[in-house]
């Protein structure tokens, strides 16, 4: 009878151990995302609901998120700043990270890393970086979350789809996180989950369903897509602060120009 | 004209070759700048191919003699680099025309479209088609 209740204590340990212990998915069997990819398209991030010609940078050109009637009203003034030209990119005094879900949407090139414990996102431009953890951890609570650019993610393997969730984004709570130069935010209580696969062998596709009591009436749905390069292509540092010649007046918002000799153009 | 930043993917035409560039990105709005284009012809001061943005400096002569230094802004060299652009590609001294869109303020500023270099060559959007 003792044999009997030990073997089963050690069956029930053991199968204990193993539920806590993550199946990591083998290299071998994960798919191959080697190389670089550049981002497809201009940097508008939600160019399915893009208004307007042109580009982020350029008057008139708007997205239509399902914003609630405090986040449109916020959208709309920085629309109308970044008409004015007005409304530097945060990233303009250099050092301020892209973020998520805005890392998905840089020009220059990426790499994306693919381990069986971690998947790394290594874009050029930035540089910026960022860690989807795969090793079977859970998200942290709410009290373990704290607003940072990317936030906290963990993802799991469904086939050839990486799929994650991103929490404890910071995003417009200190007006330095936008998802392009139009002016779009989201919020701190943004939820974000990605379907990150290839759909053929030089497209890899990402698509974020956003989820944001704050800022958004019903979940908005934003797809991403990425080109393979050139085999062989060198990628580089990137170092912001290295010439920038536009800083940004703090008061104002208007972006200056230095001259070749720094000093001041206009 | 079409504003350069319209163009998602526009046409860079570096002597026989055609390459596609994705636009250059200013760090700011393009509404200080002219959705037309401005020639200016002059010397290569300097080409700072650095990042953010690269800037070509161009001496232009009017009249009466008087020297303008132009800045003229375009993409990231690690953009550019990919594209066949190189540190090389404006030398100091050559004489060149480039179209720009000018700064709306009158500062000699503006935004890099196309250049065409003294031996003929052609670097960017050129043509006005």
């Amino acid at each position: 009878m003792t044999t009997r209740f030990l073997a089963m204590g050690i069956a029930l340990y053991a199968s204990s151990v193993l539920a806590q212990t993550p199946t990591l998915t083998p290299f071998d069997k994960l798919p191959d995302w080697s190389g670089t990819w550049s981002m497809m398209g201009g940097t508008v991030f939600d160019r399915a609901t893009q208004t307007g010609k042109g580009g982020s940078i350029d008057p008139g050109v708007r997205e239509h998120p399902p914003y609630t009637a405090e986040y449109e009203k916020k959208y709309a003034e920085h629309l109308k700043l970044r008409d004015e030209d007005r409304y530097p990119d945060v990233q303009t005094n250099c050092g301020v990270p892209s973020g998520f879900p805005r890392i998905l949407n840089l020009p220059d090139a990426y790499e994306f890393v693919v381990r069986p414990d971690v998947f790394y996102i290594i874009a050029e431009n930035g540089g910026n970086t960022m860690r989807v953890y795969t090793d079977g951890r859970k998200l942290p609570g709410k009290e373990d979350t704290w607003g940072t650019y990317t936030g906290v993610s963990v993802g799991h393997w469904e086939g050839d789809t990486l799929v994650w969730d991103t929490v404890g984004l910071k995003g417009d709570r200190d007006n330095d996180s936008i998802l392009d130069r139009t002016g779009l935010v989201i919020s701190d209580a943004a939820k974000i989950t990605t379907r990150m696969r290839k759909i053929n062998n030089d497209t890899l596709e990402a698509k974020m369903e956003i989820q944001d009591p704050k800022a958004l009436t019903k979940t908005w749905t934003v797809t991403k897509q990425f080109k393979k390069g050139k085999p062989g292509l060198f990628l580089y540092d990137y170092g912001c602060a290295e010439n920038n010649r536009n800083p940004v007046d703090l008061v104002t918002g208007q972006t200056h120009t230095l001259g070749s000799d720094g000093k001041l153009i206009k | 004209m079409k504003s350069v930043f319209t163009v998602s993917f526009a046409a860079l035409v570096i002597g026989a070759g055609t390459v596609a560039i994705q636009p250059a990105l200013a760090h700011h709005s393009s509404a200080g700048f002219s959705d037309g284009t401005k020639l200016v012809t002059g010397t290569v001061k300097e080409f700072q191919f650095r990042n953010p943005h690269s800037w070509i400096q161009v001496n232009v002569v009017d009249e009466s003699g008087k020297v303008t230094e132009w800045s003229v802004e375009w993409g990231s060299p690690n953009q550019l680099g990919r594209e066949g652009i190189r540190p090389s590609t404006f030398p100091a001294g050559t004489q060149v025309s480039i179209k720009l869109r000018p700064d709306l303020t009158g500062h000699p500023i503006g935004i890099f479209v196309g250049a065409k270099m003294s031996d003929g060559k052609i670097v960017g959007k050129w043509s006005d088609e």
